[in-house]
């Protein structure tokens, strides 16, 4: 029976068939908690930025984030809101990296100059090197810092070269995935800062 | 969509691929025929040639079935079947393809076609694809840029190792020791290239 | 194959997997997919894992297969069942790990071209009994993975001063970090040493099989 020819066919079909079970199942069951945590991470993400994520469980992310979190000009931008009142931004960016799209969110004083944070929630960067991103020492550059006016706002420099106020250091070995990163912040940046000066003159 | 926008990114993709992000000796993809065919240029650029057309080629077929049949589906995981399927299915029609209408050109290049068909690099361009979400012009010129990578990343080791077979090299690193340690080298060489087109 | 023609002992299988067989420096096989996260030893422990999974469910399924599978379609069916199983692992970590999953990116899904899990199918999986098969499995994968763990521990000691993110006495403090081993050329470099050494203690004999 082996010999047939429609037995190969028929057993193809049948291991396909068998397997392709098991992985729709398993991509099934997983499909809510991929979701959940994308939404996690992004939620996380914006808090971060706005130096508000200490010491919260999963559950306080999420809660913090309904609550105080709304949607505001333009495309996923943000804002904490407090009494009421605008008390500060959170500006989401995206843009091309250096293996795949790097999401992140950059948390913005009221005067629109002063840099509270920032936080990334999706990047596939190299780890060790891209991926360093995430990690505290480069993103702790960015708190304080003051924006630039003009086509770039943020300026990464070389490690060890001396920094104006709008500058932070670059991570060595990470040349293209910095390069790409301040290319797209200071675009998503210049956008926000655009609209946010359509608005005041409405 | 922005058609000229589009190709001017396809065309930076596609230099990034063959210098900056070198599929090979950026991204270890496509190393089993490295070590193992890679000392006679002859040879490796026949085989580069064949690699350029199928990674081309399938970077697109596998572009269509991924965004017209696998995301209506919401069968984006399938990604890894469907890929390796179309791969297999095209090195299968080109060589018959090639056999039928020139068998000078199977003898010279169709010997090849089989190792293709396993070799991390074709799958790898189209997954990367995926990943980077790039649209159809830019796959174009992502898969092109991939394939031109591979080809000049293994025709620089032929030609090396071509110099290298009469050097007395120490009796554990010859073979793919000796490659390995070319393939730092150009490795090392080619991040040189960053920062070439802003 | 052992010279009676049938599976070969357990004992036989074990050391072939680990040392004399070794599918990275005496076969140098299928390096392409793990080399490039071998820049941290917790993802290379991760990837190795995976690989390791996939070898020996893979070799299991197609020994348990064998009897039944016509022999002009048997390299699909290997690679249909290679692949799915790569799917169930790749959809597990998305899940359940998903910053590890990032962090792998594509080549989880690369582990399906693998030429060492093919190999070993082939080779081994086809034409024996499945304990026999899922041991070779498991134990080619943990030969690769100790061979891939000896390149990731001094890349991430050299270069970042750390192993498994936890930082070292001398490394994370006076040494100067080798960013050059956290780099592609790092991989290749690293590599080749390991190659040498085990090539140098264990040159290739002409086994007479």
């Amino acid at each position: 029976m082996r010999e047939k020819p429609w037995f190969a066919v028929a057993y193809m079909f049948a291991v396909t068939a068998f397997f392709s079970f098991i992985v729709i199942g398993l991509a099934r069951v997983t499909a809510e908690r991929v979701r959940r945590n994308e939404q996690l991470a992004f939620e996380r993400a914006v808090l971060m930025a706005l130096q508000m994520a200490q010491g919260k469980t999963a559950e306080q992310i999420h809660q913090t984030f309904v609550e105080m979190i709304e949607p505001v000009q333009g495309e996923n931008n943000y804002g904490l809101i407090r009494d009421g009142e605008l008390a500060a931004y959170a500006v989401g960016f995206s843009g091309r990296g250096f293996w795949a799209p790097i999401r992140g969110v950059i948390g913005i004083e009221p005067d629109r100059q002063t840099v509270i944070g920032i936080a990334f929630y999706d990047q596939k960067e190299t780890p060790g090197l891209g991926g360093e991103i995430v990690g505290q020492t480069f993103r702790r550059q960015f708190e304080n810092l003051k924006l630039n006016p003009g086509p770039r706002p943020i300026e990464f420099r070389p490690f060890g070269a001396t920094l104006d106020s709008h500058q932070v250091h670059a991570i060595t070995g990470a040349t293209q995935t910095c390069t790409r990163l301040e290319h797209l912040m200071n675009e998503d940046i210049n956008e926000w800062l655009r609209i946010v000066a359509q608005e005041d003159t409405k | 969509m922005n058609i000229g926008g589009e190709l001017w990114t396809a065309a930076v993709v596609a230099f990034a691929a063959i210098f900056t992000n070198n599929i090979l000796l950026m991204f270890f993809l496509g190393m089993c025929p490295f070590t193992s065919v890679s000392r006679e240029v002859k040879t490796a650029f026949g085989l580069g040639l064949a690699v350029v057309f199928v990674m081309t080629s399938t970077s697109l077929l596998n572009w269509l079935a991924y965004h017209h049949i696998l995301v209506p589906l919401k069968l984006e995981f399938f990604r890894f079947i469907m890929f390796i399927i179309i791969i297999a299915a095209f090195v299968q029609f080109v060589e018959m393809v090639i056999d039928r209408y020139s068998p000078k050109l199977y003898y010279g290049l169709g010997i090849f076609l089989p190792l293709i068909t396993v070799n991390c690099a074709i799958l790898g361009a189209s997954l990367f694809m995926v990943i980077r979400d790039y649209t159809f012009i830019v796959t174009i010129g992502f898969g092109f840029g991939s394939g031109l990578g591979w080809l000049l990343a293994i025709m620089a080791m032929a030609g090396i190792r071509q110099r290298l077979a009469h050097a007395r090299i120490p009796r554990g690193l010859d073979g793919p020791g000796i490659t390995l340690i070319i393939a730092g080298l150009m490795a090392l060489a080619f991040i040189g290239f960053t920062g070439v087109l802003s | 194959m052992s010279p009676n023609g049938g599976t070969p002992g357990t004992r036989a299988i074990i050391f072939d997997g680990l040392w004399h067989n070794n599918p990275v420096f005496r076969q140098i096989l299928g390096i392409c997919s793990t080399l490039a996260v071998t820049n941290l030893v917790l993802n290379t422990l991760v990837m190795c894992a995976a690989l390791t999974m996939v070898l020996a469910a893979s070799s299991l399924t197609v020994s348990l297969l064998r009897k039944f599978t016509p022999r002009n379609i048997r390299m699909m069916v290997q690679t249909l069942v290679i692949a799915f199983y790569v799917i169930i692992v790749d959809t597990s970590l998305r899940g359940y790990w998903p910053d590890m999953s990032a962090a792998l990116g594509p080549y989880v899904g690369l582990i399906i071209t693998n030429c060492i899990i093919m190999g070993r199918c082939e080779a081994f999986a086809g034409t024996n009994k499945p304990f026999g098969a899922l041991t070779d499995g498991f134990f080619n994968g943990l030969g690769y993975s100790l061979l891939l763990l000896a390149i990731a521990i001094p890349r991430e000691l050299l270069g970042m001063g750390s192993i498994l993110g936890f930082p070292m006495p001398y490394f994370s403090g006076a040494w100067d970090r080798w960013i050059i081993m956290v780099m592609p050329p790092g991989a290749f470099f690293t590599l080749a040493v390991i190659v040498w050494i085990c090539r140098a203690i264990k040159p290739r004999e002409e086994k007479i099989a």
